[in-house]
C-alpha cells in the first residue's frame, strides 16, 4: 500500500462522536496514520413525504462544517487529519464508502448509546456497521474521549477462538502491532467456545489441552521477528473471564467476526458481542476475510 | 448549488478545510437527481392531503357559498398559482430554510420579514392542531366501525378524551419528525394511491346513490355550480376563496422542487401540472357528488348542517358507503399522518432560520447532531400546537371549523407578503425579459393583491359574531379574535425580541437586497 495508513472516524457532534474521534486520534498517533474525519449526512429525499429543501440542506451542511472544525480544533496539531462531509442513505453506508475511497485500515465509531446505569450497549450505528462492513471496525467505548492520545497503544490483544476467522484476526493483529510498535498478546477463548452441555470434567480437559494447542499453533504461525505472550481465558462465562484478565489502559483488543454468507446472520458472533459488553478497552472487530 | 449566496456567515479558515462541496462522491449524495416525476407528484399530493383537506374544508366552504363550491375550487386555484410562481422565483434565487421569513426580510427589512415568518409559523401550527383534531375523530370512527360499536365514535366528542388522544398524536408525530423517520417512498406511493382511489370510490358511490334515488337530499347538478358570479355576495365569495386557498396549500412544493427533480428540465412543471389536475378533478368530483347526495340544507346529513360541517366525511361516509365507510376513515387517517409529517417540517425550519439570523433565541437554530433535524424548533412547534388545540377545544365547540377559517386568513397573510416580497426583490430586473415581467412582476403582484384583499375582507367580516361557526367572544367573531390574538402576539414577541436582540432588527444579520441580474 502506498502512502500512510488511513483511519476513518465516523464523527457525530455528540459524546459518542467525541469517543470515536479520541480513539481514532490515539490509533493514528500510535501508527502514524492519517486521520480521515467523516461526517455522514442523510440524503434528504429518501422518504416520500417531505419535499426536499435546498436551503435546509445547505444549512445542515454549514452546521456540520462548523462541528467538524470545532472537533478538529480539539485534536493535537501534529495528528495529520482531513475533514470530510459525505451524503449517504445511512451513517454506516457512508462510512463504508468513505473507507473504500480512502483504502482505510479501520473505521472508528462510538459504540455507546447512552446505556442505563453505565452499562454499555452497542448503538444502532455501530451495530449497523458490524453487520455490513468489510473493513475492520473499531468501537470506542463510552469514556474513550477521556483517554489522552499520548497514551498510545500499549498492547494489542488478539482474541483467538477455534472458529474460522482467527487467522484474519491474527494477521490483522500482527500488522497492527508492527505499525503501532506495541507488544502482542494472544488470548485463547477456546474453553468458553465449547458447546454447552458437555461433560464438565471432559470439557475442562479437552479445552485446556485444545487451548494450548491453538495458542501454540498461533504462535508458530507468527512471522519471524514477532513475539507474543499467550494467555488462556478461564472462567465459567465470557463475562467472568474478561473481568478476570488484566488490561492496560492503552490496550486494544482485536476480535474476529463470525460473518456468515447467509443473510440475517449477525456479523458479530455471540462470543465477541459478550466480550464487547464487558471490555473496558476499545475493540476492533475484524471481518473474516480482510482485504489484503 | 452553483452560487454561494452572500448572506451566509463567512467560512472560517478551519471550516474551509472541510472538503465535500465538489467532491465526486458527494455529488451522488446531493439531492440533485433524487426525485423523479412520480416521486414529485406523490410528495405533492401527500403534502396537499386531499382526503384530510376536503373533510375539513368542504363544510365551511358550503356554509359560505352554498352550491357554488365547485366554482370556488376552480377560482381558488388562481391566486395560489400566481403566488407559487413568485415563490419559485425566490426559491431559485435565495434557497433558504426560512423561506417567507428570509425572503420578506431581504425585500422589506426585518420588521415585515419577522411578521411574515410569524404568519407562516402560526398558519402551520394552526393546521397541525387541526390535522391532529381530524385524525382523532377518524381514529375513533375507525375503531367503532371495526368493532361495530357506534358509541365509540361519539367518544371523540368528549373534550377530555379528545384532547388527550390528540396530544398523543402530536407527541407521536413529533417523535417521528425529530428522528426523521419518514415513510419510505414506496410505502408513500401506495398510501397516496390508496387515498386517491378511496376518494374516487366515495364520490362514485355518492353519485350511484343519487341515481338510485337513495340520496339524503338529492340535488340536481347544475352548470351554475361552476359559476363564481352566482355566489350571493362578495363577502361570501372572499370567505370561500380564503378557504379554498387552504385546500391548495402545499401544492407549491411541487413547483419549488426544481433543483431536486431528475429527468428533463420540464419535470417540475410536469409534476406540478399533473398534481394540480389530479387534485382539482378529485375536489370537483367529490364536491359535486356530495352536494348532489346531501344538498346544502341543514337536515341531518345536509352539508349546511353546522353539526357536521367541520368534518363532513366523518358524518357522510357511513350513509353513503355503508360497511365500506371504513375505507374513508383509513384514507383520512393516512392522509393526515403523511400531512402531519410534512407539515411539521415547515414551522420548525422557519423557526430554525429565525434563530440562526438572530430573530429569535439562538437555541432555535439547534440541529440534532444525530438526526440532523431542527430538534429544538420541532419540539417548540409541537408544544405550541398542543397547547393551542387544548385551549381551543375547551373554548369552542367548533374548534376545527374556526381554526380552518383562521388558517385561511393566516395563509393569505404570509403568502401575500411573500408575493409582494418577490415583486419588490426583483424590481430592478422586471423589464429584462418577457419572462421576468410575468414571473417576477405581474403574476406575484396580482396574486398578492388578491390575497391581500381576501385577508382584509375576511378580517373585517369575521368581526361579526355570526361569522364562521358562530362562536364569539364578547360579541366579536371567534375567527377574528383568533386571527388578531395570533397576529398581535406576534407583534408583542417581535418587540420583545427587538429589545433582547436588536442586531437582527438593525439589519446586522440579514441585510436588505435586490436582485441585480
Amino acid at each position: 500500500m502506498s502512502g500512510p495508513d488511513r483511519i476513518v472516524v465516523g464523527y457525530t457532534a455528540n459524546e459518542s462522536g467525541a469517543d470515536a474521534l479520541a480513539l481514532g486520534a490515539r490509533l493514528a498517533a500510535a501508527t502514524e496514520a492519517l486521520l480521515e474525519v467523516v461526517m455522514v449526512l442523510p440524503i434528504e429525499v429518501r422518504g416520500g413525504v417531505i419535499p426536499p429543501d435546498t436551503g435546509y440542506e445547505r444549512y445542515v451542511k454549514e452546521r456540520s462544517r462548523t462541528w467538524l472544525a470545532e472537533a478538529s480544533a480539539t485534536l493535537d496539531d501534529d495528528i495529520a487529519q482531513q475533514l470530510h462531509i459525505r451524503y449517504a442513505e445511512s451513517f454506516a453506508e457512508g462510512l463504508i464508502e468513505a473507507a473504500h475511497e480512502f483504502a482505510a485500515s479501520f473505521i472508528v465509531v462510538g459504540a455507546a448509546r447512552g446505556g442505563l446505569l453505565g452499562r454499555m450497549r452497542i448503538g444502532s450505528v455501530a451495530s449497523a456497521l458490524l453487520h455490513s462492513s468489510d473493513v475492520p471496525v473499531a468501537l470506542a467505548p463510552a469514556g474513550a474521549r477521556e483517554v489522552a492520545p499520548a497514551q498510545g497503544v500499549t498492547r494489542i490483544t488478539a482474541a483467538i477462538g477455534t472458529r474460522a476467522g482467527s487467522s484474519a484476526v491474527l494477521e490483522a493483529s500482527v500488522r497492527f502491532a508492527r505499525s503501532a510498535h506495541a507488544p502482542l498478546r494472544l488470548l485463547s477463548l477456546v474453553p468458553i467456545d465449547l458447546p454447552s452441555g458437555m461433560d464438565e470434567g471432559l470439557a475442562d480437559l479437552a479445552s485446556s489441552a485444545h487451548a494450548d494447542e491453538v495458542l501454540a499453533e498461533a504462535q508458530r504461525s507468527l512471522p519471524a521477528g514477532v513475539d507474543a505472550t499467550v494467555v488462556t481465558a478461564t472462567g465459567a462465562t465470557i463475562e467472568e473471564s474478561v473481568r478476570d484478565l488484566e488490561w492496560h489502559a492503552g490496550e486494544v483488543v482485536l476480535v474476529g467476526s463470525s460473518r456468515l454468507a447467509t443473510p440475517h446472520h449477525l456479523f458479530l458472533g455471540s462470543t465477541a458481542a459478550k466480550m464487547l459488553r464487558e471490555l473496558p478497552v476499545p475493540v476492533i472487530v475484524v471481518p473474516r476475510t480482510t482485504t489484503p | 448549488m452553483t452560487q454561494q449566496p452572500d448572506h451566509l456567515p463567512p467560512l472560517t479558515e478551519a471550516t474551509r478545510a472541510v472538503d465535500g462541496a465538489e467532491h465526486g462522491i458527494t455529488k451522488k449524495g446531493l439531492s440533485a437527481g433524487a426525485v423523479g416525476l412520480i416521486g414529485a407528484i406523490v410528495i405533492g399530493i401527500s403534502c396537499i392531503a386531499p382526503a384530510y383537506t376536503l373533510t375539513a374544508a368542504l363544510g365551511p366552504t358550503v356554509s359560505e357559498v352554498g352550491v357554488q363550491v365547485p366554482a370556488i375550487i376552480l377560482v381558488g386555484f388562481i391566486p395560489m398559482l400566481l403566488v407559487a410562481f413568485g415563490y419559485r422565483e425566490l426559491n431559485r434565487r435565495m434557497p433558504d430554510s426560512g423561506t417567507s421569513f428570509t425572503w420578506a426580510t431581504r425585500a422589506f427589512g426585518p420588521w415585515i420579514g419577522w411578521m411574515a415568518g410569524w404568519g407562516l409559523i402560526a398558519a402551520t401550527i394552526l393546521v397541525l392542531s387541526n390535522l391532529a383534531g381530524i385524525a382523532v375523530d377518524f381514529l375513533f370512527l375507525l375503531i367503532s366501525q371495526i368493532t361495530g360499536n357506534p358509541e365509540i365514535a361519539g367518544l371523540a366528542a368528549n373534550p377530555l378524551i379528545n384532547v388527550t388522544v390528540c396530544l398523543l398524536f402530536v407527541a407521536a408525530a413529533t417523535w417521528v419528525s425529530y428522528r426523521d423517520m419518514q415513510t419510505t417512498q414506496r410505502l408513500q406511493y401506495w398510501l397516496v394511491g390508496f387515498q386517491v382511489l378511496v376518494l374516487l370510490i366515495f364520490a362514485g358511490a355518492a353519485l350511484v346513490e343519487v341515481a338510485n334515488g337513495n340520496a339524503f337530499d338529492a340535488t340536481a347538478i347544475e352548470l351554475s355550480w361552476f359559476n363564481p358570479f352566482a355566489v350571493e355576495s362578495f363577502s361570501a365569495f372572499a370567505a370561500g376563496l380564503s378557504l379554498s386557498i387552504f385546500i391548495f396549500w402545499g401544492w407549491d412544493v411541487t413547483l419549488t422542487m426544481n433543483e431536486e427533480t431528475k429527468g428533463s428540465e420540464k419535470t417540475p412543471g410536469r409534476a406540478a401540472t399533473i398534481t394540480v389536475i389530479t387534485i382539482v378533478v378529485l375536489y370537483l368530483l367529490i364536491a359535486v357528488a356530495l352536494i348532489a347526495y346531501a344538498g346544502v340544507g341543514t337536515g341531518e346529513f345536509g352539508l349546511g348542517n353546522p353539526d357536521i360541517q367541520d368534518n363532513v366525511f366523518f358524518h357522510l361516509a357511513g350513509p353513503i358507503l355503508g360497511p365500506l365507510a371504513v375505507l374513508v376513515s383509513l384514507a383520512v387517517l393516512t392522509s393526515s399522518a403523511s400531512s402531519l409529517q410534512s407539515t411539521f417540517v415547515s414551522p420548525a425550519r422557519t423557526l430554525l432560520a429565525m434563530g440562526h439570523y438572530g430573530a429569535l433565541p439562538e437555541k432555535f437554530a439547534t440541529v440534532s447532531p444525530r438526526f440532523f433535524t431542527p430538534g429544538y424548533a420541532t419540539i417548540v412547534s409541537a408544544v405550541v400546537a398542543s397547547v393551542f388545540y387544548a385551549v381551543m377545544r375547551f373554548l369552542s365547540e367548533d374548534v376545527l371549523w374556526d381554526t380552518i377559517t383562521a388558517l385561511g386568513m393566516m395563509i393569505c397573510f404570509y403568502y401575500g407578503i411573500t408575493a409582494f416580497a418577490c415583486v419588490w426583490f426583483f424590481r430592478k430586473v422586471w423589464w429584462r425579459s418577457v419572462r421576468n415581467f410575468f414571473f417576477t412582476l405581474l403574476f406575484p403582484l396580482v396574486g398578492g393583491v388578491i390575497l391581500g384583499v381576501l385577508f382584509f375582507t375576511t378580517l373585517i367580516d369575521s368581526m361579526n359574531p355570526d361569522y364562521g361557526s358562530g362562536s364569539n367572544i364578547f360579541g366579536l367573531g371567534l375567527v377574528f379574535v383568533l386571527g388578531m390574538v395570533v397576529l398581535l402576539s406576534g407583534v408583542v414577541i417581535m418587540l420583545w425580541q427587538w429589545w433582547k436582540r436588536p442586531g437582527f432588527f438593525r439589519g446586522e444579520t440579514l441585510t436588505r437586497a435586490t436582485a441585480e441580474d
